[in-house]
């Protein structure tokens, strides 16, 4: 990997008092802090030091929190075609989020993002372009989209919908995923589709979605009026940030309580853990269940429980089984089946399950988790025991990646039960969700053909497409990938890959000609010969699914190039202002497939621009967490433009739901979902239920039929032999992944083009503890070789008949599952942050990517990947050169307070 | 994979850094800012003439033989204006990118968070080997102080300013500055 050089600049252009100025939010993580564009022609003057001078009116140099520009906070762009200084730093007027204009690092230094020709973001996309003899040669518009116009129509006739498959992002902006899932889920009907992050379009958290639990119901400030915060799989200071800094840090200096559970120990935890109110439960990879289990049941055990609450807000047994709990129509396909492995008659019958488990008492949960017993009474003592004057502690719950891709449905059915018995649902402060990764950008433009789906569970319903496997298979004749890199972001990455040369670059028929004809003609060869042709979206060319695989290349325009609308982990809703030219040809995703859509003879897909994407969308938005459609008719009510009316709703925006009344003309948003203070009579009594609002029962009650909470159970055995088989053999180790608070939602720019960050993290990177390491002789800087036979894999496309045949050890018997080999190289850092037993490498090394060591056998019941788990051995094979120089990387540990 | 040399890649920079820290050049390979820039701005549309040509002050802050290991003596540089506030530490035989004196552990910084300005005085940490700046205490970030105030985790935009050292016979002198200091639009500003 080349490394980009990163130079220290010791100064910085000041935006003139008459910049204009626009607001965005930030690209990156979840949170979507509010950020203003100050943007003056580049022949203009800059602005001065003194505050008459300056467009932030501040005298520099500027104190502590004041406005300042950092020499990584701005660029030059073209605007209309002529250069233009930005300036891009966060809001210092926000009152929401960031409040007060605080950012990270990814965020605060977006402005690198933008396309400039002098700077690493200079091999942006500019032309369509198909490998013609072996090459990418650009193209016209023209050529390219009648070529994968005809090939698309092509695949669909020959050999079904299915045969085309879209592998796309979830969160780039809802215009540009409502018309890419009108056009592929509508227009196709494939139930070949899935997103970046899962190998099939299922729930990230099964355990929640069949509690009733929506994944963002809580308002950010929830987390902070929490008094005892638990805190599952993440450290949000590095991948949540201004959740932790805004919120969640200023809560624990005011002593609120924090329990993570966690393998590793970063700068926020440490900084939790040096005020002395938080525990810290380091437990081994995938044995969540056990350890909340049992806390569960020491709560019971003492009669900790919230009963007011439950009595009210939980399923009994006849409620439970009302329609699985869920109404008996739009049952979730696993309910017919599995359900009886889950339901329970209520609190009391859930107690008694978890009594006759024996691995919820608190000793063997211990055991199986590695972690001093003491943990879970202390964890149970501060969730849930009622306070000297008879009041309870006001508990949350939240979630991230390393706990629900551990072990997906038990890990999540299992948080959901303790969050029900504490009480957390729907209250300020006590609340359960997740914090979130991408930003909400999805607005689905047609539901998923999931009766198409070759998978079929035991019973009746079908399984959505497990779409890795499905290509695997040799299925996909026509891959249309959009904004992801597929290979490398998913499990067992390396046999993908391979598939791809077999089908792609190994099929004979390849492109010898630039006659558009021969073009089709040969690619529909392809297609027909079992081969797979590859088309593929994005803003720069990504290896190897781009540089190696895609036969038609096509240039997508970004944030701050069009503008467009997207929620945020508390369902904020804002526009993110077009502020700059989109660099070359470059198109929005939304544009490119209405061009498709057009020549293949679809209706509906006459746009003229974002904002009427944008309006065709907010129905399909009625009834989510983010309806925005009421914006839609406020602004018609006003004369604007859905997009006009959330530009003067500026880095603010609004929360969604939205509702609109229609007697004063407000346009009111919603705190949180599952308001249980709220009550349908407030709902009407505030006109949020007339005309086109749509109201429904996740406002004020649960996702379920009756409106109330399903406590479920979370049987360990369902994952057990997956995890006993995996755990360490003899010197392997466990291995998992993850994020890192420099690189996060943000790797699509800054590894590759921040010198900053490349400088920081300039390769592939595994944690290692010290005693592990001084056993194996690894020194931090050392080269090392993570090496594994042991990855499973899923074989197959196959149907389920018998209640276990997706359990691991079934599938293990009955040869569905291969053994394959994988091997990753990185740097080690020797540090005790991380557990003794477990390493910790980054996730997505597009060019050593860790997950080719992780298993690639989905959750038996939700059809995720659990990313998280895997063992490896490791091995020193040299000195990086990092080792011995000043310049790059760093091995201090993260945690130093 | 050769490893058969063990390299140590600041050497010759360091050499080249004994001999006049004003060519002292950070990364190899680039053309890129000499320790001691000569900074000129010119503003588009405006005469030549108006242009400003400017350099860092050679400034005494300390000397070898009175700093003890792990105590930062703070000094203001380049300037006595606001957000000036430096320190200059011997790491205890921590050697640093930059670093000078025998054991090329003797380093100096500025005190001021680069993300928003948080004080770190008080901030400078012995961890083992590692010799740390932070947490800053208003959103957490530290720095590697051996790398060039890498950030080690955090939030900050930049490096922790470097401030870069000579050394004549026993005395200690700042000569110019890496990275901008927090607060200013250029680290040299009229007074
Ligand atoms: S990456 Fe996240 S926390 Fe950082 S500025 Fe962007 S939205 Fe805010
Ligand atoms: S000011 Fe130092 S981390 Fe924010």
């Amino acid at each position: 990997m080349s490394i980009l050089d990163y130079v220290p600049e010791d100064k910085t252009p000041l935006p003139p008092k008459n910049a204009e100025v626009l607001t965005t939010c930030c690209d990156y993580c979840i949170v979507a802090c509010g950020y203003k564009v100050y943007r003056w022609p580049a022949s203009a003057k800059d602005g001065g030091p003194k505050a008459s001078q300056n467009a932030f009116g501040v005298d520099f140099p500027a104190g502590p929190m004041q406005a300042w520009v950092a020499p990584t906070q701005h660029n030059v762009v073209m605007h209309n075609g002529k250069p233009h200084k930005v300036v891009i730093v966060p809001d210092k007027n926000s009152k929401v989020v960031n409040i007060g204009g605080d950012s990270s690092i990814r965020g605060g230094t977006i402005a690198e993002k933008c396309y400039n020709p002098k700077k690493p973001t200079r091999d942006r996309l500019m032309s369509p372009m198909i490998r013609i003899n072996g090459t990418l040669q650009p193209v016209s518009w023209d050529t390219a989209l009648d070529v994968a116009a005809e090939l698309i129509r092509h695949t669909v006739k020959e050999h079904g919908a299915n045969a085309y498959g879209m592998k796309t992002f979830s969160y780039q902006f809802v215009e540009n995923t409502y018309a890419l899932s009108k056009f592929s889920k509508g227009d196709i009907n494939t139930a070949n589709f899935t997103f970046h992050d899962t190998p099939a379009d299922v729930t990230s958290t099964p355990g929640f979605r069949d509690a009733g639990f929506d994944n963002f119901g809580p308002s950010y400030r929830d987390w902070g009026d929490a008094e005892v915060l638990m805190i599952c799989g993440t450290d949000p200071y590095e991948t949540k940030t201004m959740i932790f800094n805004q919120f969640i840090k200023p809560a624990i200096d005011q002593g609120q309580k924090t329990i993570w559970l966690n393998v590793r120990e970063t700068a926020g935890l440490a900084y939790a853990k040096s005020r002395g109110n938080a525990l810290f439960i380091q437990v081994d990879p995938g044995t969540d269940v056990p350890v909340l289990g049992a806390i569960a049941r020491v709560i019971l055990e003492n009669g900790w429980e919230d009963s007011d609450w439950i009595k009210k807000w939980v399923n009994n047994k006849w409620e439970s089984s009302s329609g699985f709990g869920q109404g008996t129509r739009n049952t979730p396909w696993q309910w017919r089946t599995t359900w009886g492995k889950f339901q329970t008659k209520g609190v009391d019958d859930y107690k008694k399950w978890n009594l006759a488990q024996k691995e919820y008492d608190p000793k063997e949960a211990a055991r199986i988790a590695n972690i001093p017993v003491e943990q879970i009474y202390q964890a149970a003592e501060w969730m849930a025991k009622p306070k000297a004057d008879g009041s309870r502690p006001k508990t949350s719950l939240a979630i991230e990646k390393g706990f629900y891709w551990s072990n997906n449905t038990g890990n999540t059915n299992a948080v959901s039960s303790l969050a029900t018995i504490c009480g957390a649902g729907g209250r300020p402060g006590q609340v359960v969700g997740r914090f979130g990764g991408h930003q909400r950008g999805g607005t689905g433009g047609a539901g998923l053909p999931r009766n198409k789906s070759p998978q079929k569970r035991p019973g009746r319903r079908r399984q959505a497409m497990d779409c890795d496997r499905y290509f695997y298979s040799g299925l996909t004749r026509f891959a249309h990938v959009v904004g992801t890199t597929w290979i490398q972001a998913m499990c067992g990455a390396q046999g993908l890959n391979n598939k791809f040369e077999e089908l792609v670059t190994n099929n004979p028929n390849q492109v010898r000609s630039s006659n558009k004809q021969a073009i089709i003609d040969t690619l529909k060869k392809r297609m027909d010969s079992g081969g797979t042709v590859v088309l593929n979206q994005d803003i720069y060319l990504r290896d190897p699914i781009g540089s190696k695989f895609a036969d038609i290349v096509l240039p997508a325009a970004t944030w701050g190039e069009e503008d467009f609308v997207r929620a945020n982990g508390e369902r904020r809703i804002r526009l993110y202002s077009k502020f700059y030219d989109a660099p070359g040809d470059a198109k929005p995703d939304w544009w490119i497939v209405s061009q498709i859509a057009q020549r293949m003879g679809f209706d509906g897909y006459d746009w003229k621009n974002s904002n009427e994407v944008c309006e065709e969308s907010s129905r399909f938005s009625r009834g989510n967490r983010k309806a925005y459609h009421m914006i839609k008719v406020a602004a018609h009510k006003e004369g604007k433009t859905l997009h006009e009316k959330l530009r003067e709703m500026g880095t603010e925006g609004i929360q969604g739901p939205t509702f609109y009344n229609y007697k004063t003309g407000e346009l009111m948003g919603s705190v949180r979902l599952h308001d249980t203070e709220m009550t349908p009579e407030m709902m009407e009594a505030q006109g949020r239920t007339q005309g086109a609002n749509m109201v429904n029962k996740k406002m004020t009650h649960f996702n379920s039929q009756t409106g109330k909470v399903n406590i479920q159970k979370h049987p360990w055995s369902l994952f057990s032999d997956y995890w006993e088989w995996m755990s360490p053999k003899k010197d392997e180790l466990w291995h998992t992944n993850g994020r890192i608070n420099e690189i996060w939602q943000s790797g699509f720019d800054d590894v590759d083009r921040r010198a900053y960050i490349a400088q920081r993290w300039p390769e592939n990177w595994t944690e290692i503890h010290p005693d592990d390491a001084a056993a194996r002789g690894i020194e931090s800087g050392d080269k090392i070789l993570l090496y594994t036979d042991r990855v499973p894999v899923f074989r197959q496309t196959i149907k389920g008949v018998h209640g276990s045949d997706f359990n691991f050890a079934e599938l293990l018997k009955n040869g569905w599952i291969e053994l394959n080999k994988a091997a990753v190289e990185a740097v080690a850092i020797v540090t005790p942050h991380v557990k003794k037993g477990t390493m910790y490498s980054y996730f997505l090394n597009t060019s050593q990517p860790s997950n080719v060591l992780q298993g690639r056998v989905p959750d038996q019941i939700s059809g995720n990947y659990n990313f998280k788990m895997g063992v490896s051995r490791v091995k020193k094979i040299g000195e990086s050169k990092y080792k011995h120089e000043f310049t790059h990387m760093s091995f201090a540990p993260r945690n130093v307070v | 994979m050769s490893d058969t040399k063990k390299k140590d890649e600041t050497a010759a920079d360091h050499g080249r850094c004994m001999l006049n820290r004003r060519q002292f050049l950070m990364y190899s390979g680039t053309t890129a800012v000499a320790a001691s820039t000569i900074s000129i701005s010119l503003f588009p549309g405006e005469a030549q003439a108006k242009a400003r040509v400017v350099t860092y002050p050679r400034m005494k802050v300390a000397r070898l033989s009175e700093l003890k290991d792990n105590q930062p003596v703070d000094f203001n540089y380049p300037d006595d204006g606001p957000n000036s506030q430096c320190f200059v530490v011997k790491m205890d035989g921590a050697k640093a990118g930059g670093g000078v004196g025998s054991q090329r552990d003797v380093v100096a910084f500025s005190y001021l968070c680069t993300h928003q300005g948080g004080p770190m005085n008080g901030k400078y940490q012995a961890v083992g080997e590692h010799r740390v700046l932070g947490q800053c205490p208003l959103h957490l970030s530290t720095y590697d102080l051996t790398r060039h105030g890498i950030i080690v985790s955090g939030q900050a935009y930049q490096s922790i300013p470097q401030v870069l050292l000579e050394v004549d016979g026993d005395d200690i002198y700042a000569v110019g500055i890496m990275g901008l200091l927090f607060g200013r639009n250029e680290n040299l500003m009229d007074a």
